[in-house]
C-alpha cells in the first residue's frame, strides 16, 4: 500500500534534448522535484523555460522531436519514461489527469460536455450507461456548475470560458487520480474568473488528496494557490521550497530579479499634473454600438455608452477592466480605427468625431497606438527601419530625415540603431515592442494610446518595458492612455484610472485613491478577485 | 529631441530575454529537396522545350495532308516530297491520321497551343482575379456587389460560355482564352479575398492605418505580399485545368480551329476511327495526361514548401 507521505510524482535528473538548430541544446537539463500526496507544487518561469515541456513529457505527450535522454519521472514508483504507449494510455485519467490553457480549444465542439466527461468513463471504467451518467452529473456539480443536467447536455459553445475550464477540471479529475497537471489553466481567464477556477482547483484538491503540479507564470497565481514552488530559468530549476520562503525571501538572483520585477498593488507617490497642463484629449459621451441584422430583428451590442474621460499633457490614464468590457473599443474610436457611434472626441482641442476623412489625416499624427501582439504588429516582410519610417514619410518626410530620426528613437528605446536594417523575427518579443513604440514615436504623437502593450510579455521584460513608456512620457511630455486588464500594472504606471464594466465607465478616480478606496461593486469584487494580494513579495 | 540613453546601455537590459532567430533554410533550398517539384519541374521542362525546338525535332509540316499516307500505324514508312518534287521516306514514329498528317508532327507543334493556353488563362485570370480580390476584400462596400457578380460568373460553364462565344465570334484561340478564363476569375478573386479579409485585421496593418499609410499603399505594401505564395500555387492548377479544358473544347469542336494542331484537335479527330486506329487519339492523351499531371505535382509541391499552412488545412 501506498504510505501518504511518499511522493506522488517524483521527477529526477530529466534531461530532455531540444531538436539541433534550437537556441540551446537541452529544453529540459537535470531538473528533479517532487510533488506529495495533497500538495501543490508550482512550475514557475517564463516563456521558453521549459515549464510546459515537462509537464508533457509527464503525460507521455511530448512531441517527436523533443527526446528524454536522462533520468527518470516516477509515477508512484512507476517509471514513466520507458512505459509503453498503451500503459501510458491506461494511467491518463485513471492516475493522472490534466487541464490546459485553452478551455476554447480543448474541448470538442461538437460533443455534448456530458458525453465527453462520459468517454473518459467509457474508457477506463465498466461502469452501465446509468452508473456513467449518474457519476458525471454528481462530477459535474462538484465543480460548481449550475443545473448539471442541462451543463450534460450543453455544447462547448454555449458555455463561458470559465464554465469550459470548469467541465475540463470535471475530466480530468473523474477518475479521482493521484496527479492533476495543470498548465495555465487560468491565462486565457478573467481575473473574477480565474480567482473562482483557482479556489476550485484548491477545494477538490484537498478533499481528493491528489497532488497538483501547477504550471504558471503569474507569480500572483503562485502566491495563491501553491505549497511549494520550483522556479525555472532555461530548463533548469534554480529554485525550489517553500511558496512564502521562496516569493518572501528568494536567493537566486535570477528568482530575486523575477519577484522584483512583479508590479505592486499599491499605486507609488506619483508628481501631481498641474491643473493648467493642457487637455489634449477629451470625450464627451462616446458611443459605440455594433448593429446585426437578422431577418427583419436588429440586434445591437453597445461596447462602449457614455464614456467620458480626460488626459492632460503628461498624464497617464489607465482604462481597466476584463475581456469584453469595451476598454478596447474606446481605444479604437480615439485613435480612428473605428468611427464611434455618437458623442464627441476632442483631440487638442478639434473635434475629430465626426470629421471627414480627409481632414482626419493631419490629426491622425497626432494620436499613436501600441497594439498588444509584438509578434503580428510588425509586418514581418519589411525591415524595422522601414516599419518605422513609412509614417513620417507618408507625411512628406525625406527617407534621410526620417532614416536619422529613425536611429535616434532606436537609441531611445534602447535599442542598437543598426538593427534597423533587420527583419522583426529577428527579435525578441521585448525588443519588437520597443520597436513599435519607436514606430509610434516616429510620428511625433501627443497622444500615445498603448493596448494591453505589456500583456503578451514576461514579468522581467514587462517591467523594462513599462519603465520605458514612463521615461518616454516624461521626456517627451505626452498624454498617455493605457488600456490593460491587469490590475498591478495599471497601479503603477496609472495618475488615473477608469474602470469598465459592460462598456461603461463605472468608476472614475486618481490611481492613489481608486486603489486604496474602491467605491463602486465591481471595482471592489475586481480587486477582491485578484490574486496574491496580500502576499508580501520580496522587494530589492 | 535629445536621446538621453547612450548606446552603451543597448539590448544588453534584455538579456534575460533569448533572442529568437529562426533559421529556415532558404526557398530555394527546400523546393529542390522536394520530389514532386523536382519530378513535376522535370517534365515541365522537357515539354516547354518542345515549343521552340518543335522544327528541330521533326522535319515535318504538322498541316501538311497527304492522301498517299492516311491512316498509317506507328512505325511504318510515309512518303514524303521536298521542295524540289524529290521523294523521300520517313517513318512515322506515332503514325498518321485519316488525312495523312503525322502524328508525331502534330503533337509536337500541338504542345505550343496547350501550353500557350495554360499559361495565358492562369496568368490573366490571376492578374484580374488578384486585382478585383483586393479590392472586394478591403472595402466591404465593394465586396457585398463584386462578391455577388462572382456568384453569378462562377455559374456559367465554361464549356457553355465557350459555345456562345463560338457561334458569335467564330472559333479561334482567343475565345477559347477569353471562354476559360471568364470562369477561373471567380475562384481567384475568392482565394485573394480570403487572405485579405483575415490581413485586413491583422495588428500591422492597423498600424499602417494609424501612421497615415494612403489606402492603395496600404493594399500593395501590407496585403499584396501575403497573396502570392497561395496564387502561385492556385496558378499552377489554374494552368493545369485550362489545358485541360482546352483540349475538351477542341474536342467538342468548339475550340480552336480544327486545322491548327492542338492535342484536343487531334484526339478529336481521331475519334471516328478509334476502334481502328487508337494511335490518334493514345499518342496525344500521354502527352496531356503527362503535362497535366506534372504541373498538378509542381503546384503540390510548391504548395507543400513555399505555404505549409495551407496543405496541412486542406
Amino acid at each position: 500500500m501506498q504510505n501518504t507521505t511518499d511522493p506522488v510524482l517524483s521527477v529526477k535528473d530529466l534531461t530532455i534534448s531540444l531538436p539541433r538548430h534550437a537556441d540551446r541544446n537541452n529544453a529540459v537539463t537535470r531538473v528533479s522535484f517532487d510533488v506529495k500526496p495533497g500538495e501543490v507544487l508550482c512550475l514557475v518561469g517564463e516563456s521558453g523555460s521549459g515549464k510546459s515541456v515537462i509537464a508533457f513529457s509527464v503525460m507521455g505527450l511530448l512531441a517527436k522531436a523533443l527526446n528524454i535522454t536522462h533520468g527518470s519521472i516516477k509515477l508512484q514508483g512507476e517509471d514513466l519514461t520507458h512505459a509503453t504507449e498503451q500503459r501510458m494510455r491506461e494511467l491518463r485519467c485513471t492516475r493522472m489527469g490534466m487541464i490546459f490553457q485553452e478551455p476554447m480549444t480543448a474541448l470538442n465542439p461538437v460533443m455534448r460536455c456530458g458525453d465527453q466527461i462520459d468517454e473518459v468513463l467509457q474508457e477506463h471504467t465498466s461502469l452501465s450507461a446509468g452508473e456513467r451518467r449518474q457519476k458525471v452529473i454528481d462530477m459535474i456539480e462538484q465543480v460548481h456548475l449550475p443545473d448539471p443536467q442541462r451543463m450534460y447536455r450543453s455544447y462547448p459553445h454555449q458555455l463561458s470560458g470559465g464554465q469550459r475550464q470548469r467541465i475540463m477540471i470535471a475530466m480530468a479529475l473523474i477518475l479521482e487520480p493521484v496527479l492533476l497537471i495543470a498548465d495555465e489553466p487560468t491565462t486565457a481567464l478573467d481575473v473574477t474568473t480565474q480567482a473562482q477556477i483557482l479556489h476550485l482547483i484548491r477545494e477538490l484538491q484537498s478533499e481528493r488528496q491528489t497532488g497538483v503540479l501547477f504550471i504558471t507564470h503569474d507569480f500572483d497565481v503562485v502566491a495563491e494557490l501553491s505549497d511549494r514552488v520550483a522556479v525555472l530559468k532555461q530548463g533548469e530549476v534554480v529554485e525550489l521550497g517553500t511558496t512564502s520562503q521562496v516569493l518572501s525571501a528568494p536567493e537566486h538572483p535570477y528568482t530575486k530579479m523575477l519577484i522584483s520585477s512583479v508590479p505592486l498593488h499599491e499605486p507609488p507617490e506619483r508628481h501631481a499634473i498641474s491643473a493648467d497642463a493642457p487637455v489634449v484629449l477629451k470625450t464627451e459621451n462616446l458611443d459605440k454600438h455594433y448593429s446585426t441584422f437578422s431577418f427583419n430583428r436588429k440586434n445591437v451590442v453597445k461596447a462602449a455608452q457614455n464614456v467620458s474621460i480626460e488626459i492632460r499633457k503628461g498624464e497617464t490614464l489607465g482604462i481597466v477592466g476584463e475581456s469584453g468590457s469595451g476598454k478596447s473599443t474606446v481605444a479604437r474610436c480615439i485613435t480612428w480605427l473605428i468611427e464611434s457611434t455618437d458623442g464627441r472626441i476632442w483631440l487638442a482641442g478639434d473635434d475629430i468625431a465626426k470629421l471627414p476623412k480627409r481632414d482626419l489625416r493631419n490629426l491622425r499624427r497626432k494620436v499613436q497606438i501600441i497594439f498588444q501582439d509584438p509578434y503580428r504588429s510588425l509586418n514581418p516582410r519589411r525591415t524595422v527601419g522601414q516599419s518605422i519610417i513609412e509614417g513620417p514619410m507618408n507625411y512628406g518626410e525625406s527617407q534621410v530625415e526620417a532614416m536619422a530620426y529613425a536611429r535616434e528613437l532606436m537609441e531611445l528605446v534602447h535599442l542598437d540603431p543598426d538593427g534597423l536594417d533587420r527583419y522583426p523575427h529577428q527579435f525578441s518579443g521585448g525588443q519588437r515592442q520597443r520597436v513599435c513604440i519607436a514606430r509610434a514615436l516616429a510620428m511625433r504623437p501627443e497622444l500615445l494610446v498603448a493596448d494591453e502593450a505589456v500583456s503578451a510579455l514576461d514579468v522581467s521584460v514587462q517591467a523594462q518595458v513599462l519603465k520605458l513608456l514612463e521615461q518616454i512620457r516624461d521626456q517627451m511630455q505626452l498624454a498617455m492612455l493605457f488600456i490593460t486588464h491587469d490590475l498591478r500594472v495599471a497601479a503603477q504606471v496609472c495618475d488615473v484610472v477608469a474602470v469598465m464594466s459592460k462598456g461603461k465607465v463605472v468608476e472614475y478616480g486618481r490611481a492613489k485613491e481608486l486603489f486604496s478606496n474602491p467605491q463602486h461593486e465591481y471595482t471592489k469584487a475586481l480587486f477582491d478577485a485578484a490574486p496574491g494580494r496580500h502576499f508580501q513579495f520580496a522587494r530589492n | 529631441m535629445p536621446p538621453e540613453s547612450s548606446t552603451s546601455a543597448v539590448i544588453s537590459e534584455e538579456s534575460v530575454e533569448s533572442v529568437d532567430i529562426r533559421d529556415q533554410p532558404a526557398i530555394w533550398t527546400r523546393l529542390i529537396k522536394n520530389p514532386s517539384v523536382i519530378i513535376g519541374g522535370l517534365i515541365i521542362a522537357v515539354i516547354l522545350s518542345m515549343v521552340p525546338a518543335a522544327p528541330l525535332l521533326t522535319s515535318l509540316d504538322p498541316t501538311d495532308i497527304s492522301p498517299r499516307n492516311r491512316n498509317k500505324p506507328p512505325g511504318e514508312m510515309t512518303v514524303h516530297k521536298d521542295e524540289e518534287g524529290n521523294k523521300y521516306e520517313i517513318k512515322a514514329v506515332m503514325g498518321t491520321d485519316k488525312l495523312g498528317r503525322d502524328v508525331y508532327a502534330r503533337v509536337i507543334y500541338g504542345a505550343r497551343v496547350s501550353l500557350l493556353v495554360g499559361l495565358s488563362v492562369a496568368i490573366i485570370a490571376v492578374s484580374i482575379g488578384l486585382v478585383i480580390g483586393l479590392v472586394a476584400g478591403y472595402f466591404r462596400l465593394v465586396d457585398a456587389i463584386v462578391m455577388r457578380v462572382m456568384d453569378g460568373l462562377m455559374a456559367i460553364p465554361a464549356i457553355l460560355l465557350a459555345i456562345a462565344l463560338v457561334s458569335l465570334s467564330g472559333a479561334s484561340l482567343f475565345t477559347v482564352i477569353f471562354a476559360i478564363v471568364i470562369p477561373e476569375i471567380p475562384r481567384v478573386v475568392r482565394l485573394v479575398r480570403s487572405i485579405v479579409l483575415s490581413i485586413r485585421e491583422e495588428p500591422y496593418v492597423e498600424a499602417a492605418i494609424s501612421v497615415g499609410t494612403p489606402t492603395p499603399k496600404i493594399l500593395i505594401r501590407h496585403v499584396l505580399p501575403n497573396t502570392i505564395a497561395p496564387l502561385i500555387v492556385q496558378g499552377t492548377f489554374i494552368c493545369g485545368s485550362a489545358i485541360l479544358l482546352e483540349a475538351i473544347l477542341s474536342f467538342l469542336g468548339v475550340g480552336v480551329p480544327p486545322e491548327t494542331p492542338t492535342w484536343g484537335n487531334i484526339m478529336a479527330q481521331g475519334r471516328d476511327l478509334f476502334q481502328l486506329y487508337p494511335h490518334n487519339i493514345f499518342y496525344p492523351g500521354i502527352f496531356l495526361t503527362l503535362t497535366v499531371l506534372a504541373i498538378n505535382m509542381l503546384g503540390d509541391g510548391l504548395r507543400d514548401t513555399i505555404d505549409p499552412r495551407m496543405s496541412k488545412e486542406i
